[in-house]
């Protein structure tokens, strides 16, 4: 027999019974495990979706009625439009903040570890203990605002009470607690930046900010896209802190997608409404993030 | 006005000293190559006279200017990495056109330059691209094409050639000189190819572990060595160095006795040579067994196309003799070689050049 056809027949051997089957067997375990409680609850989610509720029980399939119901909803867009604010507003400042605080942080000088380290704890604290800690500051009798703006000699300070400043309050709060993401992601980024070119542009006669302008920044695109995108997922999101502080009032002044549905599922108890409301919620976080990948791609060059 | 002057320059990194109290004048318009092996110290030099590295100790002035402290931006200079440098998220062209933009050229003024320097530097099809969809030799190319377009104080290039194929390096060897002489600016040239260094410099500046052996004219640092370091590093293939003795009538060198004028003789003795060395080019094969000539025996011969190396050993080392072309020679057959004592020089223990060779009595 020859060299070839022994080989050959080795590997028709080889592939016989168990063997085919032994790689699936294996994956077999994770495959469930992803349905359990990757698959099933957002298939469950969209069919509740299309269903009408009475008293939290399912009483019939109303096909995309739901949906349709949203956009006429002013609650909804109401929501809907605190909800972009939110985020928009929140990300835009952690994004320019983190990237301060990591270009600073991207030098070497005494402390700087130490100081990498302390920006980072905000990140860490659970959100309901952020909340917590906030709503102590913002309280408005004994709150630590109050307290120092009395000391000073003022009054009382306002501020879960009235609906411009308690959103305010609510981006302030968020872009404490993450700010730290988006430092941590581009600290990262710029040290990982060679450092060559940056020699070069200073000694062709960039200033610092000149350099900033036209190499940090550019070659930090990618890393700034994905910070972006991160944040933007994730505030979409925002939940506990703004149930802690202020439940979505003064009004409606806070109330986010995410306190409005959950108002829905479980004060009205109607489940396929909120339902619907949050697969669309999902499904306009996904075109977002889509989208930032696109222009993202465009972006970087060849 | 742009002289370059470093004065008692030293830095080191932690324990490693890369430059020991080096002083180094580069007088204005002159190029100067600053030659040595790897890692002796070539890029920190340059590195602290661009002012990306700050020095322990001494001062570096560019004209009268002490520039010791300021930033890289404000010495008016421009320099060529080792590593290139490129701006990675910009095109070639726009890599080309940076330190013109910087300096707020208008765009057809920017146009022009950057296509003159990329026609000179045979780049000119390659603008639209980004540096990593190049090789290394066209990088290097962008990267020195980055330096001319500018009309600074002084070049600094470091290596600017070191990737480039042979043919390319010629070519651009030439090129670079041609425009540092007609721009007139001042150049400090870094390299380790002895080859470049003699053929472009108007002074070769030879560094080993941080410090400087000798600043002298290309012909000078190869006629008249400061030291056996300088003698050996400088030409290909390097000088012949090999112990000698001094005899009653001459000097014997592995076991043959050659003749040796009484002056340079008697400047030997008082010197304390040990050693002598010759050049291959001086050195001549003869029938074995003659008078005034060393037996050795040859080891290879490596016809180089214009002329042949031949290797001879001899009883205390070996001997590259450049011979003429076509020459052939068995290996392991019996050889003889002579060279006239005039065109040697000789070095004490610590290798300093005692005696130099003599001043050309013609040929060479
Ligand atoms: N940032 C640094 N930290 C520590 N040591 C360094 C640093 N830069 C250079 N050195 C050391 O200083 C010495 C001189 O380095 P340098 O880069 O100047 O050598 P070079 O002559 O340019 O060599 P090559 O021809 O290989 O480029 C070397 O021993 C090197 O290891
Ligand atoms: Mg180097």
């Amino acid at each position: 027999m020859s060299v070839v056809a022994r080989l050959s027949a080795n590997v028709r051997r080889q592939g016989e019974g168990l063997d085919l089957a032994l790689p699936y067997l294996l994956l077999a375990p994770a495959v469930l495990f992803a349905f359990a409680v990757l698959v099933y609850p957002i298939w469950d989610g969209i069919r509740a979706s299309t269903m009408s509720y009475r008293y939290g029980k399912a009483v019939g399939w109303v096909g995309f009625d739901n949906y349709t119901r949203l956009w006429s909803d002013p609650q909804f867009l109401n929501a809907l439009w605190v909800t972009v604010s939110f985020v928009a507003l929140a990300v835009a400042f952690e994004t320019v903040l983190g990237l301060a605080l990591a270009l600073f942080c991207a030098n070497e000088f005494r402390g700087v570890r130490l100081l990498r380290g302390i920006l980072i704890i905000p990140m860490v604290i659970t959100p309901v203990v952020v909340a917590i800690v906030f709503r102590l500051i913002y309280a408005s009798d004994a709150g630590m605002l109050t307290v120092v703006s009395q000391s000073l000699g003022g009054g009382p300070v306002e501020i879960l009470g009235h609906p411009a400043r308690a959103f305010l309050g609510l981006v302030a709060l968020d872009v404490w607690e993450w700010t730290p993401l988006e430092f941590l992601i581009l600290l990262a980024g710029i040290q990982s930046l060679p450092v060559e070119p940056f020699e070069a542009a200073r000694v062709d006669g960039a200033s610092p900010w000149r350099v900033l302008l036209d190499h940090t920044l550019p070659m930090l695109k990618p890393v700034l896209a994905i910070a972006i995108v991160l944040r933007t997922i994730d505030a979409f999101g925002t939940f506990d802190q703004v149930f802690v502080l202020t439940r979505g009032g003064p009004g409606e002044a806070t109330k986010l997608l995410s306190i409005y549905g959950y108002d829905t599922a479980f004060k009205f108890q109607d489940t396929g409404y909120a339902a619907a409301l949050f697969v669309t919620m999902g499904l306009l976080i996904l075109a977002a993030a889509l989208a930032a990948v696109r222009i993202m791609k465009g972006m970087t060059p060849p | 006005m742009s002289a370059v002057t470093f004065s008692g320059v030293e830095k080191s990194f932690g324990s490693v000293a890369a430059l020991r109290s080096l002083d180094l004048a580069v007088p204005d318009h002159a190029f100067l190559a600053l030659l040595g092996p790897s890692g002796c110290g070539k890029t920190t030099a340059l590195r602290i006279l661009a002012g990306l590295e700050l020095p322990t100790a001494g001062k570096v002035s560019i004209g009268d200017r002490d520039v010791t402290r300021l930033q890289p931006r404000d010495r008016d200079i421009a320099m060529v990495f080792q590593s290139y440098a490129l701006y990675p998220h910009m095109t070639v062209y726009d890599n080309i056109r940076y330190p013109l933009r910087i300096r707020n050229m208008s765009e057809s003024e920017c146009r022009k330059k950057v296509t003159d320097v990329a026609a000179t530097l045979e780049i000119g099809h390659l603008l639209d691209r980004f540096p990593r969809q190049l090789s290394g030799g066209q990088r290097q190319r962008i990267a020195l094409a980055r330096a001319i377009v500018r009309d600074p104080a002084a070049f600094l290039m470091d290596e600017p050639l070191s990737n480039l194929d042979a043919r390319l390096r010629m070519t651009m060897r030439g090129e670079i000189k041609r425009l540092c002489h007609s721009l007139g600016t001042t150049t400090l040239y870094v390299t380790h190819d002895q080859a470049e260094a003699l053929t472009m410099a108007d002074l070769v500046a030879v560094m080993r572990d941080g410090v400087l052996q000798q600043v002298a004219p290309p012909a000078e640092i190869y006629d008249q060595p400061a030291n056996r370091f300088v003698a050996t590093f400088v030409g290909v293939p390097p000088m012949n160095v090999l112990p000698v003795e001094f005899g009653r009538d001459g000097i014997q060198v592995a076991g043959g006795v050659l003749g040796l004028s009484d002056d340079r003789r008697t400047a030997c003795l008082k010197a304390g040579v040990s050693d002598v060395g010759i050049r291959p080019e001086d050195v001549e094969l003869v029938a074995p067994n003659q008078p005034n000539a060393l037996n050795g025996e040859v080891y290879v011969v490596e016809p180089m196309g214009n002329e042949t190396l031949v290797d001879v050993r001899v009883s205390t080392g070996r001997l590259v003799v450049r011979t003429r072309r076509g020459f052939t020679a068995a290996i392991g057959s019996a050889a003889g070689v002579a060279f006239d004592t005039h065109n040697a020089c000789f070095f004490d223990a610590q290798g300093l050049t005692r005696v130099h060779r003599a001043p050309s009595k013609g040929g060479e």
